[in-house]
């Protein structure tokens, strides 16, 4: 129950009472009649403006967003997917090629066998070390006569990229297949002037059935000669890979004109040996250069081989997810996998996207409770 | 009434903007009585109630009736949007809307306007929490459980604090006679 004196204080409180001017009033029921259109010089907060946004607005642009995002994610899913089957392609080849450089045919080396021999009847080679040195003194003088010692030096030009290419090649083929496509590499390996290293067939089930090809084909026809392996049939994966060797090539024509200068040094040194300690010194110091020069030749010739004749390996696989059915029909098993890849990327992508954005949704819920509270703790700071 | 209204606010948008309007009316002159004696500045004051209820109402549909009623709910907004503006000043709060004298009370020698003067001397000594309570209940009108839902604290709280505040506008007063 109020006392008379409480109740004066409370009418002269309430008298206090500021009131809007009438304008004021007027112009705001208007806005609240329109349903308060935004004002433009209203001094919000970018985070108070946000929050302005009704929640519908923002999830077309939120979904854009997304979508972009995923798809983003996804390209670079499949290209670094791309990357690791490609770098996979290079060890294998890169391991391949190791082999095959071991066997390849070198008369230095004096190795044999069928692939030594188609070999050399593509790449005739230059005389060997040991018939070279047996020759006289008679046959360096007519080498010269006849070529001259730059004809003789065979240098490289160091102007002219020396570049050796290699090409691994996988094709996926269904097991009745095998033997066919087997012949078209044969087919595509002669056309294209190249030579078999070897090869291995072998038919089954499966994943059992396969072939496997190592090539020599000329460089300048490398690229024809992937087109038509190509078309053979289904390509699983296709990698080339080059490798400059013009340093080496270089090096080892100079080393060979050196040699060779030397050679003709000591052979105008026995032509004026005037004993025959003096000649048999000078004789046996030509005969180990000639072995050194026969060695530096054949090295040129084997770098030169390399930049000449790209070396291809082709296998042809069966089974496995990306073989294709007998017949080339997609079905329903093909169906069924592709959903399963799909599915697996659509996971993997939403995996790497939780694992970007939930450290980022964190942050941010964090900042707006640190925001939130540090409002609240001004709000009250005004008053206190 | 209010909280009636308000729960047909929750049906439907079209309900809600009804709602919204009803609250809007009963509550604009006493949003900008509250406000003003916050912020002691009539034109921030009619920038901060138009504010306050252009963000009351983009947020109508959020509003939950079991948090409260819909007037302590926008005077909540109000409040939040006043005090953020004088954070943006960096000005304490006023209570009293203009520095008052004799004239703006009713002239010369009325009893009326002397006994106002003095009331409104005292409530500029009170502090400002004090004379915000003041204001919400004598000014925009609020019951106490109203203040407490504002302010964020209890009932029988906010009703303890409201008398001290009066008690001591009342000595201040008399000190000032």
């Amino acid at each position: 129950m109020e006392t008379p004196r409480e109740d004066r204080l409370a009418a002269d409180l309430q008298a206090l009472r500021p009131t809007p001017r009438p304008e004021f009033a007027a112009e705001l029921d208007q806005r609240a009649a329109a349903g308060f259109p935004r004002r433009t010089h209203w001094r919000w907060t970018p985070f108070e403006r946000l929050r302005a946004i009704r929640p519908h607005k923002l999830l077309i642009p939120a979904g854009g967003f997304a979508v972009l995002a995923i798809a983003i994610a996804t390209a670079v899913t499949m290209s670094s997917e791309n990357n690791d089957s490609a770098n996979l392609a290079v060890l294998q080849p890169g391991e391949e090629i190791q082999k095959s450089n071991q066997a390849t045919p070198s008369t230095d080396q004096g190795r044999s066998g069928s692939a030594s021999a188609e070999y050399s009847n593509v790449v005739p080679m230059a005389s060997s070390a040991a018939g070279s040195s047996a020759a006289g003194v008679e046959y360096e003088e007519s080498t010269r006569a006849a070529h001259g010692p730059a004809t003789l030096a065979a240098e490289p030009n160091p102007d002219r990229r020396s570049v050796e290419r290699s090409a691994e090649l996988v094709l996926a083929a269904a097991p009745g297949d095998v033997g066919d496509d087997s012949a078209k590499v044969f087919e595509a390996v002669h056309a294209h002037d190249g030579i078999v290293m070897s090869s291995s067939t072998r038919e089954g089930k499966p994943g059992e059935a396969a072939a496997r090809f190592e090539l020599l084909i000329p460089s300048a026809q490398l690229g024809g000669a992937l087109a038509a392996l190509s078309a053979i049939d289904e390509v699983r994966t296709r990698h080339e890979a080059t490798d400059d060797i013009t340093a080496p090539t270089v090096a080892t024509g100079e080393l060979l004109h050196d040699s060779q200068a030397r050679i003709d040094s000591l052979l105008a040194q026995l032509e004026g040996a005037e004993s025959e300690s003096e000649r048999e010194a000078v004789e046996a110091e030509l005969a180990q250069e000639r072995r050194h020069r026969a060695v530096l030749r054949g090295q040129l010739q084997h770098l030169e081989r390399r930049a000449d004749y790209s070396r291809v390996l082709v296998r042809i696989e069966t089974g496995g997810a990306e073989a294709p059915s007998e017949g080339g029909t997609w079905g329903v098993g093909d169906a069924l996998d592709d959903a399963g890849k799909i599915l697996a990327v659509a996971a993997a992508v939403t995996v790497v996207a939780l694992a970007i954005l939930g450290p980022i949704a964190l942050i941010a819920l964090l900042a707006w409770l640190t925001q939130r509270a540090w409002v609240r703790r001004e709000r009250r700071r005004v008053l206190s | 009434m209010e909280q009636a209204l308000v729960a047909e606010a929750t049906d439907a948008p079209r309900t809600a903007d009804i709602a919204f309007e009803r609250l809007y009316r009963s509550s604009r002159d006493d949003v900008y009585a509250y406000v003003a004696s916050l912020l002691r500045d009539a034109l921030a004051a009619e920038e901060v109630t138009a504010a306050a209820f252009e963000r009351a109402y983009r947020k109508r549909n959020r509003f939950d009736p079991e948090r409260g009623e819909p007037r302590a709910w926008l005077f909540g907004i109000a409040r939040n949007a006043a005090l953020d503006e004088l954070r943006r000043r960096g000005r304490q709060a006023e209570l009293t809307a203009e520095p008052a004298d004799a004239e703006t009370f009713g002239g010369h020698g009325d009893d009326h306007s002397e006994r106002r003067l003095v009331v409104s001397e005292a409530l500029e000594r009170l502090e400002p929490g004090e004379r915000e309570l003041i204001a919400l209940k004598f000014f925009a009108g609020l019951e106490n459980r109203e203040i407490a839902r504002v302010l964020g604290i209890g009932e029988s709280n906010a009703g303890t604090k409201l008398h001290r505040a009066m008690t001591k506008l009342r000595e201040a007063c008399d000190g000032n006679a």
